[in-house]
Parts: structure tokens; sequence; C-alpha cells
């Protein structure tokens, strides 16, 4: 989220309201879900790293913001190299792996049963996606990221699919031993 | 209402979609009722021609001959004019049995002497000059148009010369060449023209040591009573020979003996051209057919409404070539009704009769060839329908092993024969067909002929006979037969091999990624054409042989020349096949491949 | 007798004969309330499309009753099948199966003329329905000449031309790319909030969540049925990487 911010000052200093309608802006149905101060305490904390200055500007009297925020050179430096990172969020699958392996040795719980309760669960999210994203107008930026947030679930279920058939097999296996 | 506005919108969307198609069953089917109403057309044709004639010309009931042999026969001919029963009369007149030269033709002719008044009865009708006068001759008009003489000519008849001053037409006598009605002294006639002399003309020719005879024309107050009135008078004793108006009509059918059997064989040679044709295309779109009958079944349409469907563009294309067909038999049929120009009048075209036969005869067609795709379009279940890509042929497992010891092309041409029988069945006896109006045309060809009006044996140096009307109109109607038969045996030629080739693409494109050359898929398609025309050929000249010798009466058949069109066929069949197979199997493999999974 | 559009009672539907015998359909019982749509999902082969075929008529049971509307329908004839496919029920398939020979609004009129309306009441519905699914410039367009979204609007819209208790859809957006199936969608969409009764056959798990209502089925039965609806909110943001 600070890198996010400290990237869209580089392309003019701003308001603090100003980056927050932008935000919403490419974000989209997910960016409501956003704190109304959060952008303000981000600010705050990259201030306070040094990475952004704030100046008073002269408000107009209906307008309470004052503080236009911009890069330091710092700032800047962080930019670049964050545009450049490579890192990718890692997907969690060893816990649900495990939990599975866990249940059946122990025999605490039907590994299939938990896939199926994950499997409601994530067709649930998987509904509210795309409910959002043919909510937008076809032009909206937003669309892209419900994409990529739908397809990320439709990779999950097709993993529990994969799982269900290896458990449901294993039990026969077991059965039959 | 809604629904009819369906059918008649999905009839002609299709229709619209496949242009080539439509015209195909269009051309055939009018060919072939246009041939088979004509030939049924001229049944009832020359009667009506003759009854015309007869109304403008005040035809005889009755017209008796008698030949001059020693005795005076006039006397016997003026009783019969005083007879019970007879209203009018002509004659009794001379009839001299002379020969006419013109121009380097010779003809026999008969010299009827004529009053130069006709009276009540056989007023003949003059259609260009003025009737006879003192030494000036009228000629019939189918002699005439014959000998090419005009008004202002001049003919010489055994030794006299004489202007040609008028040309007329009679109901008294039959069509050119049949007027003599009886031969010299009572014999058999080698037929001949009609002239017109004044009475004492004819007597002076008949001073010349010619063959005589008296004519008389009777008009009967009953005409019903023709057939008694003769009866009644056949015991003179003289010899007299009657010609009764219904012998002079028949005797005028004879010109039409030959044209029908060619029109009405023909015409179902071509309508089993047409039905080959038709439904070789519409097998080959029967995959496409029942998917399109699979998705309106799904959405609500019943049964009887895809077979409304589908038999609806069949039977309104072929009811529109029904039209079509009857309107060029109609037009046609003056020129083929009369080969000679011995009538007058108008043919009455087609009877309620003849547009029946010819409407069932496009009826029929429609039906055969699109029974079979409705039937398996009704029949496959909506969901299987759906998902059909192409017809499945059967294997033909004996075959299939058979031919894989064979060459590449080979080997597919057999295989797509053997799991295709019907069409290879049709494909031979559309060649079957063809080859039976070639071979017909031969045999007519190479027959013995005379020309007419002449001695059997010939004219003298540096004149020829007049020609055979009816050979000549039997050899134009034969020749159009066989172009139509031929012109539609190549269309269903090249339509079988596209569809053939159209439902193998997938397999095809299949051999190719295996390494089967477009050249070898070319001439497999060629092979699985040319297989089932090999038979059909053979089969085509036998029948052709039977059809001439018993309805033909031929004499001589020209065996070397037909072997060599059954050969001609077979290679013509090659040929053509080579086309489409081969834009077909040069098409980019992935196309073909592709396109089987849409 | 219930509110149900759809009900199967004991369904069975066995493919082949002797040794080859296959059961598509496994004694299965469902019922579809009105207003629903129902999304039923399972690997090839496990029988969703001959569930599909069975509740639209386009094939026999082979044992078991299907309901639609309150009416049994597996002991018709095929006429009145053919009938009663006309008013009730709305089909929509994979491979679009539009009449290549007919444009656009000819082939959203086919079913209203099917079902004995006059030419100008199926070229009203057909101007709605092309309307409301943003077609109205491809009217007269022949099949061939559309995108495959648009070909799949138009075989929505056809579906949808008697107005049918029942649409029922297999694999719609088989055939698609992303963003055409993103169009297909809104346009089930739209018909969810109209209150339709859909019941849509797929293997693509984001069509198949838009539904109110998943069922899973693996070897002709039925392994899962879920309410999608009330799922917790919130978490979106969080998934897109947007916590803290």
């Amino acid at each position: 989220m600070q890198d996010a911010v400290l990237a869209m000052l580089a392309k003019e200093p701003s308001h603090g309201y100003d980056l927050r309608a932008r935000l919403r802006r490419s974000l989209g149905p997910l960016g409501e879900s956003m704190n109304h101060g959060q952008i303000y305490v981000t600010l705050a904390r990259l201030e306070k790293a040094g990475l952004v200055v704030c100046e008073r500007a002269d408000g107009l009297p209906e307008r309470p913001e004052r503080k236009v925020y911009a890069l330091t050179p710092a700032g800047q430096q962080r930019v670049a190299a964050w545009l450049t990172e490579v890192g990718w969020p890692k997907p969690d699958l060893a816990e649900f792996h495990l939990k599975l392996v866990a249940a059946a040795a122990a025999r605490l719980a039907d590994p299939v049963e938990l896939v199926a309760a994950q499997r409601r669960e994530l067709m649930r999210r998987l509904r509210e996606t795309q409910r959002a994203a043919l909510a937008e107008p076809t032009e909206s930026a937003a669309v892209v990221l419900l994409e990529g947030v739908a397809l990320r679930l439709q990779a999950d279920l097709r993993w529990l699919a994969a799982c269900e058939r290896a458990w449901s097999t294993g039990d026969d296996e077991n059965e039959g031993a | 209402m809604g629904r009819a506005v369906l059918v008649f919108r999905l009839v002609l969307a299709d229709v619209r979609r496949h242009r080539a198609q439509a015209a195909m069953l269009l051309l055939a089917v009018t060919a072939a009722t246009a041939t088979v109403a004509l030939g049924l057309s001229l049944g009832g044709a020359s009667e009506a021609l003759y009854e015309q004639t007869r109304a403008a010309t005040a035809g005889p009931d009755i017209v008796a001959y008698a030949p001059e042999l020693g005795t005076p026969v006039a006397p016997a001919l003026e009783e019969l004019t005083r007879a019970p029963g007879v209203s009018g009369h002509n004659g009794p007149f001379r009839i001299v049995f002379a020969t006419l030269t013109s121009r380097g033709l010779a003809s026999l002719v008969v010299v009827h002497g004529a009053p130069e008044k006709p009276g009540a009865v056989d007023r003949p009708l003059v259609t260009s000059g003025h009737w006879v006068r003192p030494g000036g001759a009228v000629l019939e008009r189918g002699f005439a148009t014959a000998l090419g003489a005009r008004v202002g000519d001049r003919v010489t008849v055994s030794g006299r010369t004489y202007p040609v001053v008028g040309i007329a037409v009679t109901a008294a006598t039959s069509v050119f060449p049949w007027a003599p009605g009886i031969g010299p002294y009572g014999g058999p006639s080698d037929g001949g023209g009609l002239v017109w002399l004044t009475h004492s003309d004819a007597k002076a020719l008949a001073s010349r040591d010619l063959p005589l005879a008296m004519g008389v024309g009777l008009k009967l107050s009953d005409p019903a009573t023709a057939r008694a009135f003769i009866d009644a008078h056949r015991d003179s004793t003289v010899m007299v020979n009657f010609h009764p108006a219904q012998f002079i009509a028949q005797q005028d059918s004879v010109m039409l003996r030959d044209s029908q059997p060619i029109l009405v064989i023909g015409g179902w040679l071509l309508s089993f051209l047409a039905v080959a044709g038709v439904a070789a295309l519409a097998a080959g779109r029967a995959a496409e057919q029942t998917r399109r009958a699979g998705l309106l079944k799904a959405v609500g349409a019943t049964p009887g409404l895809i077979a409304a469907v589908l038999l609806t563009e069949y039977l309104g294309l072929a009811l529109l070539a029904d039209a079509l067909g009857l309107t060029v038999a109609r037009l046609a049929e003056p020129a083929v009704a009369s080969p000679t120009a011995s009538r007058v009048g108008s043919v009455v075209g087609p009877t309620v009769g003849v547009v029946v036969a010819a409407t069932a005869l496009a009826v029929a067609v429609a039906v055969f060839s699109a029974l079979r795709p409705t039937l398996l379009a009704l029949r496959t279940a909506t969901v299987d329908a759906l998902t059909v890509t192409a017809h499945r042929p059967r294997r033909r497992p004996l075959l299939t092993a058979l031919s894989a010891l064979l060459p590449t092309p080979l080997l597919l041409g057999l295989r797509l024969t053997a799991r295709r029988p019907g069409r290879a069945v049709l494909h031979g006896c559309s060649t079957a067909a063809t080859l039976i109006a070639v071979d017909a045309l031969l045999t007519f060809r190479v027959q013995p002929r005379w020309g007419y009006a002449q001695h059997r044996g010939g004219w003298g140096a540096g004149l020829s006979g007049l020609p055979n009307l009816r050979d000549d109109q039997s050899g134009r109607l034969l020749l159009s037969v066989t172009v139509l038969a031929i012109a539609l045996a190549l269309v269903n030629t090249v339509t079988m091999t596209w569809s053939t080739a159209m439902e193998t693409r997938a397999t095809m494109a299949v051999a190719r990624t295996l390494g089967t050359t477009p050249g070898q898929i070319t001439a497999g398609l060629s092979v699985a054409q040319v297989l089932p025309a090999l038979p059909g050929a053979a089969v085509g000249v036998i029948l052709g042989i039977g059809v001439y010798v018993t309805v033909g009466d031929a004499r001589t058949l020209p065996i070397s020349s037909m072997a060599g069109a059954a050969i001609a066929t077979v290679l013509a069949t090659a040929a053509l096949t080579a086309v489409p197979a081969r834009v077909a199997a040069r098409r980019p493999v992935t196309q073909a491949l592709s396109a089987e999974t849409t | 007798m219930t509110s149900a559009v759809a009900e199967a009672r004991g369904l069975t539907k066995v493919h082949g004969r002797g040794e080859s015998r296959v059961p598509a359909v496994d004694a299965v019982d469902l019922e579809v309330p009105e207003g629903q749509t129902l999304a039923v999902m399972g690997p090839s082969g496990c029988g969703k499309s001959t569930l599909l075929h069975l509740l639209g008529g386009l094939e026999r049971p082979t044992k078991g009753e299907v309901w639609l509307a309150g009416r049994r329908v597996d002991t018709l004839s095929e006429r009145a099948l053919a009938r009663l496919r006309r008013r009730s029920v709305g089909f929509v398939f994979q491979a679009f199966h539009l009449v290549e020979e007919l444009s656009a609004a000819e082939n959203v009129e086919l079913p209203v003329l099917l079902a004995g309306h006059s030419r100008r009441e199926a070229r009203r519905r057909a101007r709605l329905l092309l309307d409301r699914f943003g077609l109205t410039a491809r009217a007269r367009h022949l099949p061939s000449e559309l995108s495959g979204g648009q070909r799949q609007r138009v075989a929505v819209a056809r579906a949808l031309a008697n107005e049918p208790r029942l649409v029922l859809a297999d694999e719609p957006t088989g055939n698609l790319d992303s963003a055409a199936t993103l169009d297909v969608l809104r346009v089930f969409e739209d018909l969810r909030a109209a209150g339709q009764t859909l019941v849509i056959v797929t293997h693509d798990e984001r069509v198949a969540a838009t539904a109110d209502r998943l069922i899973s089925m693996r070897d002709g039965m039925f392994v899962d049925d879920t309410r999608l609806t009330g799922a917790a909110t919130g978490w979106l943001g969080g998934l897109a990487g947007l916590e803290g």
C-alpha cells in the first residue's frame, strides 16, 4: 500500500484527498473497503520515513485540505526500486494440504468434506467477485483487477477438485486394505 | 399463419444460400418435365391440327379412290355421290401419278384435276398466290415447303412445265408425303406431293400414258355414319378405296410416330438423371439438414413442420420447374407437332392429363430426392442431430481389407465407393442413362434412310429426292435429348464428386497428415467416381441397344462407336471428377480438420 | 403439486445396451423453484448435459419422471413435447445453433412464429429482445457476420422469445473467450434480476458462480447441492492484496 501511494505521487505532488479519489477509481468496488483515514495514516508514515514531504498550500476557504504531498529524492528511489521489483505474493496451499493430511491420518474429519466446505466458501467468493465484475461498466479499469481475483479463485477451485479426486480415491484404497 | 411465414422464410433462406443447388434442381426437373410433357402432348396434336384444317377447308367426310385399270370408274364414283346420306361432294376428279422436277429436286406427285371454282366440299385454303387456272399449277403447302418452291417458280410435271400460281392446304389428303392415298394401279404408294391442275390440264396430262385414278370427296349429312356408309358400298364391281376423315387424320399422326417415344423415353431418362443428381446433392447436405432439423426441434418445431420445411423446398422448386417445363413444351409444341406445312391451325397446348402427368413426375422427382434426408432428419434424435458433423457411412470390412493391397489412389477410391454404395449405384445408373441416350443417337445415325416421295431406287443423275421430314425431326429430338442427358450427367458427376469430397474432407485431411499427397487424394476421389461408371457404361450400352432394337426397330448397330462412347464416358468422368476433387484436395489440411469440429 | 418450475423424480437415463450400458443420469431428484438460477457442474461425461436434455424434453428418461410447470412431460408425444418446448422452455447451446441462413432478428422471431403468433408480434418481440441485449445494430446480420459473444446473445434472445418459464443453457460460454463470456454472463445476470428461472450446465467455475445455487454432479449423481447466496463480505479487498 505504501509503495502504491508513493508511486501515485511520482506524477505530481497531490492533496491526500486527490490521492484517495485516484486510488478508489483504480480499484473500483475493491476500493470501497478502504478505510477513510487510511490514506492519511499511510502518508504520515511515509513522511516520518523521509520519503515524502508535506507542504502547506494556500487553501481555498471552502476546502479544509491544505496539505500537498511530494516525493523526496529517497522517495523517488524507492518508487523506482518498487517498479522493477519482481516479487509476487505466495499462495499458501501447503497449510490446507497439511490440514487434509492431518485430518485423514488422525481420522478427525473427512478430508473430502473439508474440501467440499472449502469449495463452497470459494464458490461464494467467486460469485461475489463475478457479480462485482458484472456490475462494473465495461470500460472500468477495475474489471481487470476483478478478473485477476476471479482467475485466482478459479485456480484454487480447480486445485480443490484435484484434492477431492485424490482424497476420494485414497479413501477407496483405505477401505479396500 | 405465423408458421406458414416461418416455413416460407426458412425455405427462401435455404434456397438463397444454396443457389447453385436450387438452380440445378430447377434445370433438371424443367428438362425432364418439358420433354415428357412435349412427348405426351404430341398424342392429340396431329388430330387437333387435322380437325382445324378440315374446318378451314370444308374437308370431306370420306374420300373414295378408284384406280383406272381399263374399265371406266367414273360411273361408280358418280353413283356414290347420289347415294342416300350424301349431302355434298367434290368430283369425281381425275388423278394422275406423275413425277415433278424443280431446280434439281425430283419427287413423285399426284396431280388432282380441280374445278376452277371449288364447290361446297373440299375448298383448299390458298395460303399464297391464287387457285388453279388454265396452265397454272397449285402446290400443296407441305410439299411446296419440302421442295422449297414458291409462287412464280416453274415446275416440270412429267415433261410439261407449269408456273406455280398458288400454294394451298387441304384436309382431303394426309400430310406430305402421304397425299396420294393409293398407289399407281391400286398398288402400294411410295408417297408423293400433291399438285392441283385444272380439269382440262389434268386431262391433257392423263393422255401421256401415266397411271391414272379417279377420286371423289363426299360430305355426309351425318358424319358419324361414315363407317356404315363405307360398309354399305364396298361390294361394287369396281375396286374403290375409301378413306374416311378419321383414317386421314391417323395417317397424319404417323409423322410423329418416332418423335413421341423419343420424347417420352428421353423424358424418363432425364427424370432419372434429375433424381440421381438431386438425390446426390441432398445426400451431400443431409448432415447439415439433420442439424438444422435438430435445432428447429429444440426451439419447439414439431416433426410435421420440419418435414414441411424440407419437402416444401424441394416441392416448391419442382413445381416451379414443372411450370417452366410445361411452358417450354407449349412453346416447342407447334414446331414439333407439325414437321410438315400441310396443316393450318394452332396446337391446343398441354391437356389436363398432360399437366397432371408432368406435375406428378416433378413431384415424384422432388419426393424421391427429399425423402431420405427428410426421414433421416426426422428420425435422428434431437440431441444427436445437434452434435452430428457428418454422415457416418457403413463400413464394408471385406472391401476395405481387399483395398489395403492396392496402390494408394485405388485404395482410397475403393474405400470411398465401398462406404457409399447408394451413391455408387446412383452414379452407375446415371452413366447408364446417359449412354442409353448416346447409343440411341449413334444407332439412329447409321440407319438406312430414304428421302420422301421417291422410288426406293432413287433418281437419275443430277437429281435428288426430298428430305425425310420424320427422320430429320427424330434426329433433332434425339440430339436434344442426348445433349440434355449429357449436360445433366456432367452436373451430376461434378456434384457427386464434390459431395464425396466434402463428406470425406476430415478423413482425407488425416490421410494427408499421414503423408498422402494431394495428387493421390485427387486420384482417389476420381477413382471413387470412375469405379461405378464402368459397370454403368456397360449396362448403358446393352440397354441402349435393347431400347433401340425394340422401340426403334433398328437394323444396323454401330457396336464399335457404342464401345467408343462408353470408353469416352468413363474417360470424361475421370477428367471431370479431377476438377472438384483437386479443388477439395488442395485445401489446407488444418482448415479441413478444424472445419469438422465446429 | 409444488410451485417448482422444473422437477425430476428418480430421473434415470441409461445410454447404450447390454454390456456397454452406462447410466448417464442415475436416480436423480431435483426441484428448481421459480426464479432460481441453478448451475450444474461436473467433469465431462458426468451426465450434466443429459440432465439438461431430459429437463427440456430433448431426450426421454429411461426411468423416473420429469415435471415442467406442474405438468408431467416424460410421457408426452414428440409433437406435444415440441409444443411444450416452444412455449415453456428456451434452450441455449454451446455451439449457438442459430439457423445460419436467417438473420439475427429472424432467428429470434423463429420460436414466436412457431408458436403461431403473427409476424408483427414476432417482429415486436425480436426488436425488444435484441435491444435489451445491445444487438439492435446487428439485427439484420447473418450469424456468420457476428462475433461469438454476439451470436450467443442472439441465441439467448431466441431462447427468451416466447417468454418461457425455464431457460436451459448447455455450456453457454464453452466456445467464447473471456470478454465474450463476460458479455453473456451480463445477459444471464439481467435474466436473473428479472426473475427468470435458469439452469446452466457448465464446467467453468466463473460461470457457475453467478448462479444462486450450485449442484455438483459425478457419475450421474448429485454429490453436492449448495446455495451460493449470502457470502461473507469484505474479503474482496483482502484477496486483491489490499489488507493493511
